[in-house]
């Protein structure tokens, strides 16, 4: 097990709820991600969420990234203008649109803007000089590989590079927190890989980055996550289920020494299997 | 291509041959040449140059009154207008015109504001549809980079559509083209291919009218074929009908 202390809450859920009319989406919604710290080493965390289609991930998602107002609850995360106290880190607000980075499955860009334009556009409110942000983003560019088409509108762009670009826009707009929204649904291999090595990039790039995605793809949440909630529905007193999602399960890669692994091992392939279970019933 | 254009010439040829007969419905290619000379030499060019000059004045206002009610539909308070606009394509042009000419002092006004308003209420209708056609994931991809109400507006509804209010503008052109015809023969004295096809049909003059069929179609379709043109290049992330 890799050697980790924890400070304090990064992101909180707090009584989580909304309805659309009189139909209940999500509810009951609670859950608490600590800042983790690996000596010698930057490392920002990686959180899945899994599901069955219809238990409420995406609604849960958006309010995550304050474009949703949740009926009620509320989404905590660090307040950075202000000062950490010690061993609490930073002290928590409610979570605002545009505080939290959000990518869409479909990788949405404007489609009016070149990449560079994008980016330019993303880093628009960043407190640099117009010379500190083309270098910024002339060295992202390359670092990820987008140099040679940042002249180019989404359109012309392969998968790969759309879904980078897509990335790098809300990283770039210093977003510490990145929501993804099934980034791997209906990729290539080679696109799946290029997503992969996006999140080892941002999670390696700053303590407090942290990514949230959702997949039906299990091993895939095991193999990249830290951290992996099950969303489903609740299993009533009499044994049927209350079609209304909810967090039914947590796992803590990190506590069960599964996390930051380069390869699976059969403990993580029956951690697979255990999530599936929990799906399956949920 | 080569398929459009053997399907043109098997159209003239089949012109040619179904009036080659002494019994025809349709007056024979030589006439309809005879009538586009005599029509030439009417000044043809000029009156083609007044319904361009009247389509372009009418578009102009039209645009800019529908693209200001269109973009401000997305705000509660401008909503009801914006639909109200948008149904009142159905209400006849025959009463529009009553109430325009007392308003309007002079004729040639009168075409602009008709073909305006006819023009106007189509026009927001498809600029509402494609409005309404912008995915959530757009505006939430706004509002995640921190855009105000109305960076989206201007980012994601008017920027990011521009190449569509100029396809929509096309597509509405058809319409308004065939519609000019009508409102021009409102005014005799003001000229256009519409008195023209006038003239020509009250003196029972059917190869003129037949070459001015050609003509009025070879113009809107150059007209259709230019902003299609200036569609692909002002904008090359358009992706429309690709």
């Amino acid at each position: 097990m890799g050697t980790y202390y924890t400070e304090g809450p990064i992101l909180s859920a707090e009584n989580l709820g909304v309805k659309y009319g009189d139909k209940e989406i999500i509810k009951n919604i609670n859950f608490q991600e600590l800042d983790v710290l690996r000596p010698g080493r930057v490392q920002g965390q990686i959180i899945a969420f899994v599901g069955r289609s219809g238990r409420g991930k995406s609604t849960l998602f958006r309010c995550m990234a304050g474009l949703q107002q949740p009926n009620e609850g509320r989404v905590l995360i660090p307040d950075l203008k202000q000062e950490p106290v010690a061993g609490k880190g930073y002290p928590l607000k409610e979570v605002q649109e545009g505080d939290v980075g959000f990518v869409d499955q479909k990788y949405t860009l404007f489609r009016h803007k070149t990449i560079e334009q994008a980016l330019h556009f993303a880093m628009r409110k960043e407190p640099l000089s117009d010379e500190e942000k083309e270098a910024k983003i002339n060295q992202y560019l390359i670092d990820w590989g987008l140099e040679e088409v940042r002249n180019q509108y989404p359109n012309e762009l392969s998968g790969g590079q759309r879904q980078r670009t897509a990335i790098l826009e809300q990283v770039l707009h210093s977003a510490l927190y990145i929501i993804m929204d099934e980034p791997f649904s209906g990729l290539d291999v080679g696109n799946v890989q290029s997503v992969q090595n996006a999140f080892q990039l941002i999670s390696q790039t700053h303590e407090l980055n942290t990514i949230i995605f959702s997949t039906h793809d299990i091993d895939m949440a095991v193999n990249l996550a830290d951290s992996i909630y099950v969303i489903g529905y609740p299993t009533l007193e009499d044994g049927n289920l209350e079609p209304i999602g909810t967090i039914v399960k947590h796992y803590d890669l990190k506590a069960e020494g599964l996390a930051w692994k380069d390869q699976m091992s059969q403990d993580h392939y029956d951690l697979v299997e255990g999530i599936k279970a929990v799906m399956m019933g949920s | 291509m080569l398929i459009a254009s053997l399907w043109s010439v098997l159209l003239i040829g089949y012109w040619f041959l179904a009036t080659s007969g002494e019994k025809k419905l349709f007056p024979p290619p030589s006439k309809a040449w005879e009538g586009f000379k005599d029509l030439y030499n009417e000044g043809l060019v000029v009156h083609i140059a007044s319904s361009l000059g009247l389509c372009l004045q009418a578009t102009l206002l039209s645009v800019v009154f529908s693209l200001a009610i269109a973009y401000l539909s997305p705000v509660p308070v401008f909503k009801p207008i914006a639909k109200a606009l948008s149904r009142m394509r159905y209400l006849p042009l025959t009463g529009i015109t009553f109430y325009l000419a007392m308003v309007v002092s002079d004729a040639r006004t009168m075409q602009v504001w008709v073909l305006v308003v006819f023009m106007s209420l189509y026009f927001i209708t498809s600029l509402l549809g494609v409005i309404n056609d912008i995915s959530q994931e757009e505006i939430d991809h706004a509002r995640s980079l921190r855009c105000s109400r109305w960076e989206v507006l201007w980012e994601v509804v008017i920027k990011g559509r521009m190449d569509y209010v100029l396809d929509v503008l096309r597509q509405n052109l058809a319409i308004t083209w065939m519609f000019l015809v009508t409102v021009e023969s409102i005014l005799v004295a003001a000229g256009g291919l519409g008195v023209l096809i006038k003239n020509s049909d009250k003196f029972m003059n059917h190869g003129r009218i037949v070459a001015l069929q050609i003509v009025i179609l070879l113009v809107g379709l150059g007209i259709d074929w230019f902003l299609n043109f200036l569609r692909k290049s002002l904008f090359r992330y358009s992706t429309i009908g690709n």
